[in-house]
């Protein structure tokens, strides 16, 4: 049985809740894909756990959910970037949470990868945004696989759906609701007529949104996940700077009831034609009215017509799904190969 | 000749007698009436009739608007001649305090302001405004620019349909 060898870099919720998953599926990948599946290395930001033979992930789990991961036998004070250059392994995950504004440490992780060879697989969506004519290019000129399915819409497969089963069709829009943060307070906000402020903190105490929220409020995370889905799907070659952003800060609970009372809801909408994220009037039925947390993506295609895409944009469990759904594609490549 | 239209109602009583009799009255010959309750406020109601000649139709058609009835569609003979579509939108700011009839006029000059519907919380805070403008579906993009004009020059939030 052939061995794949993975480096983790970037361990927090989406590095662990991929191991978890690794750790409940690692059985099902040897029966169905043919593969044993070890994770190598384990990247933090001050070390490295390091066993070619690959790490024992329960061990692990335990060491961190302890807080003592320094005191793990295999851990090394190795940095990352070492990491990937000196350790043998195959695909590198970088699931490190990424600075929208420079795009590291992702972007100087995932270049090194592959200028040594080795496959990426990554959930974070600022290199990808910022910088994916380099980064698609240095793949393709070294062979080598760069897919980054949970940088957008966490669960929902929009990335690789396109890839696998659209590419007749000429796409002429793509709509989504991209950001879960922001969804739930215009729920909540709808549902039982609280202020933003009111629905940020009731957010905040369900650890749905993050202590500092602003780019989940005023536009900029869906914007970065436009100009993803732009790029990779639209043929598009746009940075941020191309997108008119308006987030939902201004919008008032009365607004929120006026639309009610007119069959509408009010949506953060992320409009990848038209290169605009702004607050839109969705109305009450349509497929894009998706309550809570949940994410949505709406392609208008000219083959296949419309189609939604609706699922969890977030949640360690959930991301750890599209990571692992390209995990399973390089493989598959590698078996062929 | 065979004239196909589609009104735009309001959902009260009386309203489709109202809407009825102008067609009746200039000699049009009602020949079916269907209706679709698809969205709040307004009805969509199907009115085929027969009509002598042109200058009848124009009169129905004035008699209409005079009662500010909207004819979203009109076919003669099948001929599709006037599409338009309803489209609405929300202004969050000072928008009565910044000449809220000088806004519907700059609006009326593309579409027509078919509906509003103000909410004031209190004089010193922003209100919100839902319009429901009738426009040409060709006139779509000149509307969008100029409602975004507005809004930069008197600083409302707009959201607008998708």
């Amino acid at each position: 049985m052939k061995t794949v060898k993975l480096i983790v870099v970037g361990f927090g919720t989406i590095g662990k809740g991929t191991l978890e998953v690794l750790r409940a599926k690692h059985r099902d990948l040897m029966e169905k894909q043919g593969c044993d599946v070890r994770v190598v290395a384990i990247c933090e930001i001050d070390g490295t756990l390091v066993n070619g033979k690959g790490v024992n992930i329960d061990s692990v789990l335990k060491a961190a959910a302890a807080g003592k991961l320094r005191d793990h036998p295999d851990w090394k004070n190795m940095k990352s970037l070492q990491a990937i250059e000196e350790i043998e392994a195959d695909i590198v995950l970088e699931l490190t949470p990424g600075d929208i504004k420079t795009g590291e440490p992702g972007i100087s992780h995932i270049k090194k990868a592959l200028e040594c060879g080795k496959h990426v697989v990554t959930s974070n969506k600022s290199p990808i945004a910022l910088k994916f004519q380099e980064l698609t290019a240095l793949a393709e000129k070294k062979g080598l696989k760069l897919r980054y399915e949970a940088t957008v819409g966490g669960a929902i497969p929009i990335i690789n759906l396109y890839r696998d089963s659209l590419e007749i069709n000429k796409v002429g829009s793509i709509y989504g609701i991209l950001n879960g943060t922001s969804n739930y307070i215009l729920t909540k906000m709808s549902e039982e007529d609280v202020s933003l402020e009111t629905a940020l903190k009731e957010a905040q105490e369900l650890g749905i949104a993050e202590r500092d929220p602003s780019y989940d409020i005023n536009g900029t995370d869906t914007a970065v996940k436009l100009v993803i889905l732009a790029n990779s799907i639209m043929g598009k070659k746009i940075s941020y700077k191309d997108i008119s952003v308006k987030g939902i800060q201004d919008i008032t609970p009365d607004a929120i009831e006026l639309a009610g009372k007119h069959g509408f809801v009010i949506k953060l909408v992320g409009d990848v034609n038209g290169l605009e994220v702004s607050p839109r009037l969705v109305p009450l039925h349509h497929p894009l009215n998706v309550s809570g947390t949940l994410n949505a993506v709406m392609l208008d295609t000219d083959i296949a017509g419309t189609l939604t895409l609706i699922g969890h944009g977030a949640g360690k469990i959930q991301t750890a799904s599209s990571v692992l759904a390209d995990v399973i594609d390089i493989m598959k490549d590698m078996q062929d190969s | 000749m065979k004239v196909d239209t589609v009104l735009r109602l309001k959902d009260v009583p009386g309203m489709l007698i109202k809407a009825l009799e102008p067609i009746s009255s200039h000699g049009g010959n009602v020949i079916s009436v269907t209706h679709s309750r698809e969205e709040k406020g307004l009805v969509s109601v199907h009115v085929s009739f027969k009509v002598q000649d042109q200058s009848s139709l124009n009169l129905i058609r004035r008699a209409l608007e005079k009662q500010r009835i909207i004819i979203s569609e009109m076919a003669i003979e099948g001929r599709t001649y006037i599409t338009k579509k309803s489209l609405s939108f929300i202004l969050v700011g000072h928008v009565i305090d910044t000449d809220i009839r000088d806004t519907i006029d700059r609006i009326n000059e593309v579409g027509m302001v078919s509906g509003i519907e103000v909410v004031m919380p209190a004089p010193n805070q922003k209100s919100s405004v839902l319009m429901d403008v009738e426009i040409d579906e060709k006139s779509n993009g000149i509307l969008l620019s100029l409602v975004e004009k507005i809004c930069k020059e008197k600083e409302f939030l707009l959201v607008r349909s998708l």
